[in-house]
């Protein structure tokens, strides 16, 4: 009885391995093919800040109108796992004292939800037309027949004006898939002893125009900076 | 009274997406984490003036409609150069956009969003054959490709795979959210024949 149980939990175990959703990305062959990168303790690690089309392509949730993306990967030495944890990570407008840390996927979800609902969509359908008319008609003033015709154009335009949340992303239902979807495609936290990588969200209020940022990483409590270039 | 129309239509939609701050709607929030987002707890009616400032109107261009017709009338109540109160109406019927054309619409226009997502699936080269292609979706056939352009799916994560005979298998986790649409070009290398075929999901 006790052997049956033991084989049902790890036949459970097998399969929720076997068909777990993948997490973060594919981290390139090194730190160096990365723009931004650094080594720090035999710990090499390479960044890049996806540009605002990125971010369009790689996710559905739309992160423009919330966060950065930064796609981090860590190159742990052979041997010497790390731990890794989004409290680790911050990005700082160069030039400011403005730094914000790493947004979990709940967080920045919730954010999204929130502005979703918020949002009312407007559409405007501007339509012209021209044409021809033509017929027999009877004159009502004379009573006789009398043949005519004409050109003729129109205008209009069209005005919809959305219910809350139009734009789509604003109920608990897409809350919970943008959830899924940033802690799928995020940086895994935890302890990384392979080559890892993963998305991190840095939720900004808002976006500076030509700003430039720096990701900062706490390692072993000393910090490691990397300049990241859009 | 007889009267007959031609009419002939051309849309062209144009997806121009301007935002505005003109402040309008009440943000709708009542989740947890959203709150937390908000920094007001559950339950706790939000701050107006929060609100204030969340509130937007997404501006669009819809389709443009341009339009050519023809009509013929004969009969003693028409006026085709003077008043009637009938007049209006005709040439409304005419050209009525959403009646008359054959056009249609992408979803979340007008704020249109009946809780599905739209995904569509185009095949890449061109040269496969749509009708050879099966779409998988979470691992079950959902049929070929050629009736699959458009999928209506309730906002998820699904697996999505595309298998045609001597071509690479398409695999992708994709993600569905309401109103919304996703472009799918799914990719199938032609291989060698002598290359065992990938096995259906």
């Amino acid at each position: 009885m006790m052997k049956r149980k033991w084989l049902v939990a790890g036949l459970a175990c097998v399969a929720v391995i076997a068909f777990a959703a993948p997490k973060g990305t594919v981290a390139r062959s090194t730190a160096l093919k990365y723009p931004a990168h650094a080594e720090l303790d035999g710990v090499a690690m390479g960044a890049v800040l996806l540009t605002s089309q990125e971010a369009r392509s790689n996710f559905v949730s739309d992160l423009n109108h919330c966060c950065l993306v930064v796609e981090v990967a860590m190159y742990p030495q052979q041997g010497q796992p790390v731990e890794v944890s989004l409290n680790d990570f911050s990005l700082r407008t160069i030039g400011t004292d403005n730094a914000v840390k790493a947004g979990s996927a709940k967080l920045i979800s919730g954010t999204l939800q929130k502005k979703a609902a918020a949002s009312r969509d407007v559409v405007v359908s501007p339509s012209v037309g021209v044409g021809y008319e033509s017929g027999a008609v009877y004159d009502p003033m004379t009573g006789q027949p009398r043949r005519g015709g004409g050109i003729y154009t129109q205008t209009g335009v069209g005005v919809g004006i959305g219910s809350p949340g139009g734009q789509g992303s604003g109920t608990d239902a897409d809350r919970k898939v943008m959830e899924t979807e940033l802690d799928e495609k995020g940086l895994s936290e935890g302890t990384v002893a392979t080559p890892a990588a993963g998305y991190l969200y840095f939720p900004l209020a808002k976006k500076a125009k030509n700003a430039r940022y720096e990701l900062e990483y706490m390692l072993n409590g000393r910090k490691v900076v990397l300049r990241l270039a859009e | 009274m007889r009267r007959a129309a031609i009419s002939l239509g051309l849309a062209l939609a144009l997806g121009v997406l301007q935002n505005y701050g003109l402040g309008q709607t009440p943000a709708q929030n009542s989740d947890d984490a959203a709150s937390a987002v908000s920094g007001n707890p559950p339950n706790t009616p939000p701050d107006k003036s929060a609100q204030d400032q969340d509130r937007k109107w997404h501006v669009k261009l819809g389709p443009v409609l341009v339009g050519a017709g023809y009509s013929r009338f004969r009969g003693p109540f028409y006026y085709p150069y003077g008043f009637s109160q009938f007049d209006g109406f005709y040439r409304a019927s005419l050209w009525d956009p959403y009646w008359a054309y054959p056009v249609s619409y992408p979803s979340g226009y007008f704020g249109y969003n009946d809780g599905w997502g739209e995904v569509k699936i185009s095949l890449e080269p061109r040269s496969v054959d749509p009708k050879l292609a099966e779409v998988y979706v979470d691992n079950a056939f959902a049929g070929t490709a050629d009736h699959l352009k458009n999928i209506w799916l309730e906002p998820g994560a699904y697996e999505l795979s595309v298998l045609s005979k001597n071509r690479t298998a398409y695999r992708r986790r994709i993600y569905v959210l309401s109103g919304r649409s996703l472009k799918i070009a799914a990719k199938l290398d032609s291989v060698s024949p002598e290359k065992p075929a990938e096995s259906k999901p």
